[in-house]
């Protein structure tokens, strides 16, 4: 006999009955997306050719405004993003509640830091420039 | 959650092979899968020699070849054979569909392999226990609900309004397509699976019914509804062509108008 003996099929569809919660996120996920089809072709094509310069050419295309401001963005909907996404492996992969929660908060904290330390390197070159 | 190994006593060992059937010249491999809880152990995998020439024409004339001549405590459920029940369902060849109109033209060469369900309980060889599954269809509530006093004669409805259910209405509630959803396997207990989802949908657009709200705050969480990754496995096995992730995209659409 095991512990769940007795539950009824009924009691376990109906759970802890629904969050009425998800579609903020689900849109969230979507928009986030969406800004990435344009953010990430720029970035990838900006990357190859700063790559073909050196440090100093890299550091002159990153302080001009508009680069500044989409790197900045760019981190913001990639981690944005990436927050979302990670939420949903860690909740599908990791039965253990301690566990989950555990790495649940450090995905949070792992996502904003990723943010604050590009967007931090950007302005620093951007203002290091004397923009 | 993932489990990527079975759990203890699960795992299908190399079971008997039944003596080839005398005479035949079209002779195919079939290994099926045994369990009985009566005898305990693990489960095993069986193999029959099926004369194709005697069988018929579809996978569930050879199960009842086998019952019939070689080996009668093969047990698996059936009941209309022509895909309207959906007792038939189980897993040919690696793909999760209905016995009865699986034809074998269709079938891939070499040894067929048939298995039931996948991640469901099983009650005795190839017939699973859907005690949750259908839980969770009785979860959505799948039938008329209104608050508009019942007319005399019957709800009426536009043919624009009716040709929205097709596409919906045709399920057999087979299971083939829940159970060969990865995100079922892993979340069973609280994600209500393509069936169950498509049934919603299938009351969620009904222009009779009047719960369309209710309908909505039962379904809005993370795990009953958002567990769908749209992985497509449902669309893909589905023995009567339906596409139950088309349709909870539609209920996601639906939660997005909602509060836009
Ligand atoms: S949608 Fe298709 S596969 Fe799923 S239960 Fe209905 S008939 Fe079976
Ligand atoms: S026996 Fe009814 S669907 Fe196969």
């Amino acid at each position: 006999m095991s512990s769940h003996d007795f539950i009824t099929p009924a009691k376990m569809a109906r759970g802890l009955g629904s969050a009425k919660s998800g579609t903020e996120t689900h849109i969230r996920q979507r928009v986030s997306a969406i800004a990435l089809i344009f953010l990430v072709p720029w970035f990838v094509y900006s990357i190859i050719n700063a790559m073909s310069g050196d440090i100093v050419d890299a550091q002159v295309w990153a302080a001009k405004p508009w680069n500044a401001i989409l790197l900045i963005l760019t981190a913001g909907a990639a981690f944005f993003h990436m927050r979302i996404g990670m939420q949903v492996v860690i909740e599908d992969y990791i039965a253990k509640t301690g566990t989950k929660s555990a790495l649940l908060i450090l995905n949070s904290f792992a996502c904003i830091a990723l943010f604050v330390t590009v967007a931090l390197s950007v302005l620093k070159i951007w203002i290091g420039a004397g923009v | 959650m993932v489990q990527l190994t079975l759990p203890k006593g699960s795992a299908p060992k190399k079971g008997k092979t039944w003596p080839k059937p005398q005479g035949a010249t079209n002779l195919r491999q079939f290994r099926i899968y045994r369990y009985s809880p009566e005898e305990g152990g693990n489960p095993r995998w069986d193999t029959y020699w099926v004369d194709m020439d005697r069988a018929g024409t579809m996978i569930l004339d050879v199960l009842f070849y086998i019952k019939n001549n070689v080996d009668p405590t093969l047990a698996f459920r059936r009941s209309c054979r022509e895909g309207v029940c959906g007792s038939c369902a189980m897993n040919i060849a690696g793909q999760n569909t209905i016995a009865c109109t699986k034809g074998f033209d269709e079938l891939p060469g070499g040894v067929i392999t048939i298995a039931p369900l996948p991640s469901q309980p099983v009650v005795k060889d190839l017939i699973p226990d859907l005690t949750s599954f259908y839980a969770q269809h009785a979860y959505v509530q799948p039938y008329l609900k209104t608050v508009t006093p019942d007319p005399e004669k019957e709800w009426k409805q536009s043919e624009e309004d009716r040709e929205e259910l097709n596409g919906l209405y045709e399920c057999i509630l087979c299971a083939s397509c829940t159970t060969s959803c990865p995100s079922y396997w892993w979340n069973g207990d609280k994600y209500l699976g393509p069936a169950a989802l498509l049934q919603a949908y299938r009351w969620l657009i009904d222009s009779r019914d009047e719960a369309t709200g209710e309908r909505l705050d039962d379904l809005e969480d993370p795990f009953k509804l958002y567990r769908c990754h749209t992985i497509m496995n449902c669309a893909q096995v589905c023995p009567k062509g339906l596409n139950p992730a088309k349709a909870i995209a539609k209920i996601k659409h639906m939660m997005v108008e909602r509060v836009s």
